[in-house]
């Protein structure tokens, strides 16, 4: 494939992404925080959900031997990278993809966030050589939960898919979306807002 | 107004969940490989870098990230990330300006406390997910739903990291 034609595919990905991300309002900070700080669930809605479909997806491509990509198990650097991921998630209140969907939106910080984030890779990329012996060696392949236990994709993807549409249905019924959303879609509700109202503070009494 | 009209302010996350998961039929038989965003940051810093450094080429992990269709096909989605929820947000009248009011809840709103937390955010998001070999969208969309094991544990990590995160810098609200 030509680079001008997976460009234009990735465009056209890309957009719908983005515009499922930003309707969604999971590009949101006060929403991507607000699920690091467990009082506000729709990112975890988004992942799952996204996480089941693609394994319904998968599962119907699998049966006509399309080729699946699982990356390499490489436990230490799962753990390590991903605490720091983490940890960079909450601090800047999005994550490598969400960003550009903030950028889109008009948050002027993200810009400052995409700096941080290419720097970060560029300075990962010259220490790449001398971190692969530390965290990158002792590969144990491409373990998937189907091949560890010997059975086939859809045998494991399916129940796991239906686990999953449980479970959101559970958290739905928990904490409805609409609820979670805020007034202005940020993910700030009203109940977040400073504790005037429960906690009446008699010192700084608003004189309106 | 229609539940999925494009001139809504918000869709239910349930279907945006599904969008996004119904975009790995494009990313395996159109460019055989699985969604991610992490790696195209290599790509563009790789590049950007060799502009004064022609030597970060002759690393093998960079080089690797500069060649081919795939690369710039990621680059291409991370921009269109951009201009997709652009168009979105004029649409649905949640065009934002200056940062979110969340920070001035959990944080600060101010640019000398918000941009260096910023800065720092990113910076240690990618290197993470460098690292990791991928982040929420290869690692947690796509790695889950591939059954990797490795992406079951950088997801896990992924999420008690944040949570250690915000219990430690910020303020409940």
């Amino acid at each position: 494939m030509s680079v001008v034609t997976a460009i234009l595919i990735g465009l056209a990905m890309g957009f719908v992404f983005g515009f499922a991300l930003e309707k969604s309002r999971v590009f949101e900070p006060g929403i991507i925080v607000g699920q690091m700080q467990m009082r506000n669930f729709i990112m975890l809605k988004i992942f799952l959900t996204a996480v089941a479909t693609g394994l319904m997806v998968l599962t119907v491509l699998s049966l006509y031997g399309v080729k699946m990509h699982p990356k390499p198990t490489l436990a230490m650097a799962d753990l390590v990278g991903g605490m720091l991921l983490g940890v960079g998630i909450t601090v800047a209140g999005a994550c490598p993809g969400t960003v550009l969907a903030q950028i889109g939106a008009g948050y002027k910080d993200a810009w400052i966030t995409l700096v941080g984030g290419l720097l970060g890779a560029m300075t990962f990329s010259y220490a790449e050589p001398a971190l692969k012996p530390v965290l990158m060696s002792a590969s144990s392949g491409k373990l998937t939960l189907d091949g560890l236990l010997g059975a086939p994709f859809w045998l494991v993807a399916v129940p796991l898919a239906l686990v999953l549409i449980v479970s959101l249905l559970a958290l739905e019924r928990w904490r409805p979306w609409r609820n979670e959303l805020g007034e202005r879609a940020d993910g700030v509700t009203s109940e977040a807002l400073p504790p005037t109202e429960s906690a009446p503070d008699l010192a700084h009494t608003v004189h309106p | 107004m229609s539940t999925f009209s494009l001139r809504r302010a918000a869709w239910s996350p349930y279907v945006a969940g599904v969008v996004i998961g119904l975009l790995q039929i494009p990313a395996f038989l159109l460019m055989n490989t699985a969604l991610g965003a992490s790696s195209s940051y290599v790509t563009v810093a790789g590049t950007l870098a060799s502009l004064f450094d022609p030597g970060i080429t002759r690393i093998e992990y960079v080089a690797k990230h500069l060649e081919g269709a795939k690369n710039w096909w990621q680059v291409a989605l991370v921009v269109g990330i951009a201009l997709g929820a652009m168009i979105s947000s004029r649409l649905g009248g949640t065009a934002r300006t200056g940062v979110s009011r969340a920070w001035g809840r959990v944080a600060s709103a101010r640019p000398s406390v918000r941009f260096p937390m910023a800065f720092a955010g990113g910076f240690l998001m990618l290197m993470g997910a460098r690292i990791a070999d991928g982040c929420t969208s290869g690692h947690g969309i796509s790695g889950i739903a591939q059954l990797s094991v490795g992406s079951l544990i950088a997801v896990t990590a992924m999420f008690t990291g944040g949570i250690l995160a915000a219990l430690l810098f910020f303020r409940r609200i």
